[in-house]
């Protein structure tokens, strides 16, 4: 971009970046390397950046140990992931559908409403909402992290809206003149046609549900019920024994947390990315 | 077939308005149709309890017996009489402060490094982005041990130019930069959108601006940061909004008993223990209005000043 690049300017670019890069994957390196330690070294504390030890069996155990047991907990987030995403998915492309293809008194002004509740901080529900969940009976069950999902989310009925608009009208006019209703335009004709975006949307849903750790924490009460992101807090407290948490342990817990948000990440990088131009920088302009 | 032509076409156009009209009836009504699963959300789940916190915020509340009218209670004991919130709230700004400032000019200058074209800045943008995907939680479990006092990596890495680091976590005085340190970590999406901003300016400005004689320092004040003002500003309004709410850390390095309790507490956990250890939801909710006044006042004054330092393109053109 702007001309050619001189030697030293590139030493001086290629040095600056490596010395980043190497910051970035030092906090990863030594998960891994905690994750392999032995009990004796986790004891000890005596943990090194690059492993020394390989005890691949820590991986085993946190699903063997009934006291761990982090099968269960993988399985509970799994449960409000896939339940938040087919909500998410499904509720915000339709909702987005009725904002970018309908027209009718009032539309502005709720599309601005919509807007403006993504700046509302969630600490000023959070209260509240704990009041009806618990009047409802939901206290104790995955219902208050799955069913809001199917309200829509403003954020992403925004992204999907950006999207739908893009697209040709002459499409919905084509099937209107053969006859298909609204319900039918948007099954055949306008949910095939956001898959890239839809995609996005699951990818944030996941990353956001997978990682959750406040909501979880109050509605959920039974240690049982946690996710996988709230195990890991609990695996690394202190014990009223004032036992010492096994770090190793901990360790392998928040790889396992880690590694399905870097595979959904490798995945869908593609699609993220061009949600996150066209909806955040982009969208503001 | 018999009615005459130009009988037939006013038929038609009588026919017509009535059937426009109803049409745009029809079409309200599936646009409200259609959106109502978000409508009843609205109403149900934010602007209801919205209403019923502000109500709660003015009463006392232990969960188990009727909320009691306490009118400005609350507030004026968060204001005059409670040390702790005092402390949570000075953190929170503290942290705010430092943090936001710096995400945005560390990240402008690794996008502007990354934004160079020389081979490989692929795989520096994938390395940079990464730790962004991390859940607070594991980026937490692991800076404990970055961050400790005598073999933590942090500490080796400052040892190797003469310098003796500080007990981080475990330091009041140096508790808050580690927390800043550990979100910066995490940098990459303010980068990767930044990136995306700087790749869309037209390569003809810079062009243009070589011929005029301007120097790379020049260029980069003079046509990337204004063009890049609008991302900047998205950029900033999200992450104050978001460190002012900051938790999860707090509430795990709050379980440590080795913690400096008082120099990390910030408002998000203060609500919390209010709300779900000590069940006084009427306080903690004056707490949550409070906070939303201040996220208010902080996003008006970054827009407010956003006419000053925020350049749009479209406003040359008027």
């Amino acid at each position: 971009m702007n001309g050619r690049i001189g030697l030293a300017e590139k030493i001086s670019t290629y040095a600056i970046l490596s010395a980043l890069a190497v910051a970035m994957v030092t906090p990863f390196l030594l998960m891994i390397s905690i994750s392999l330690a032995s009990d004796s070294t986790a004891v000890q504390m005596r943990f090194t950046l690059i492993p020394q030890e390989f005890e691949v069996s820590n991986y085993v155990r946190v699903f063997t140990t009934p006291t761990i047991d982090l099968g269960r907990h993988i399985l509970n987030s799994l449960i409000i992931v896939v339940g938040s995403m087919i909500g998410q998915v499904l509720v915000s492309s339709f909702v987005a559908y009725g904002f970018a293809r309908f027209h009718a008194p009032g539309k502005n002004v709720l599309f601005l409403i919509l807007l403006s509740t993504m700046m509302i901080p969630g600490a000023v529900t959070l209260i509240p909402q704990f009041a009806l969940y618990r009047a409802l009976g939901w206290l104790g069950t995955f219902a208050p992290l799955i069913v809001p999902n199917f309200f829509g989310g403003a954020f992403n009925i925004f992204l999907i809206r950006q999207f739908i608009v893009r697209l040709p009208v002459e499409l919905d006019e084509a099937a209107k003149i053969d006859g298909v209703g609204p319900i039918g335009i948007f099954r055949f004709i306008i949910f095939p046609l956001i898959r890239p975006i839809a995609v996005a949307v699951a990818i944030f849903t996941f990353q956001f549900n997978w990682s959750w750790f406040l909501e979880p924490l109050i509605y959920l009460q039974n240690a049982d019920m946690m996710p996988l992101a709230v195990a890991v807090r609990t695996l690394s407290a202190v014990t009223s024994a004032g036992a010492m948490p096994m770090w190793n342990l901990v360790m392998v817990a928040s790889m396992l947390l880690t590694i399905p948000m870097l595979l959904v990440f490798f995945f869908g990088q593609k699609y993220v990315f061009e949600a996150n131009i066209s909806g955040g920088s982009a969208g503001v302009k | 077939m018999d009615v005459p032509a130009h009988l037939m076409s006013e038929a038609r156009v009588e026919r017509g308005k009535g059937r426009r009209l109803n049409a745009r009836h029809r079409e309200s009504l599936w646009f409200y149709l259609i959106i109502s699963p978000w409508l009843v959300g609205l109403l149900l789940l934010l602007a209801g309890p919205m209403v019923y916190s502000i109500y709660l915020s003015f009463t006392d509340w232990n969960l188990f017996n009727a909320p009691e009218w306490v009118g400005l209670d609350n507030y004026v004991r968060l204001f005059t009489r409670d040390r702790n919130f005092g402390l949570a709230l000075g953190n929170t700004f503290y942290y705010t402060l430092l943090y936001v400032p710096l995400n945005i000019v560390i990240s402008l200058a690794v996008a502007y490094l990354l934004n160079k074209r020389l081979r490989g800045m692929r795989f520096f943008r994938t390395v940079i982005y990464l730790p962004y995907v991390v859940p607070v939680v594991a980026t937490t479990m692991v800076f404990r041990w970055i961050f400790a006092p005598t073999n933590g990596q942090l500490n080796s890495l400052l040892a190797l130019f003469g310098v003796v680091g500080p007990a981080w976590l475990l330091d009041p005085g140096w508790v808050k930069p580690a927390l800043v340190i550990m979100s910066l970590w995490g940098m990459g999406s303010s980068v990767v959108f930044l990136l995306a901003g700087m790749q869309g300016i037209p390569t003809e400005m810079y062009e243009a601006a070589a011929i005029d004689g301007a120097g790379e320092r020049q260029r980069f004040f003079n046509i990337t940061l204004p063009m890049l003002s609008p991302v900047i500003f998205f950029n900033m309004i999200m992450s104050i909004i978001s460190s002012l709410q900051t938790f999860t850390q707090i509430y795990i390095l709050n379980a440590d008993p080795n913690t400096p309790n008082n120099a990390i507490n910030m408002i998000i956990p203060y609500l919390f223990d209010n709300a779900f250890r000590f069940n006084k939801m009427g306080y903690a909710s004056a707490i949550a209005w409070v906070l939303f006044l201040i996220i208010f006042v902080f996003t008006l004054l970054v827009i407010r000043s956003s006419s000053v330092w925020v350049f749009y393109e479209s406003e040359m053109k008027k």
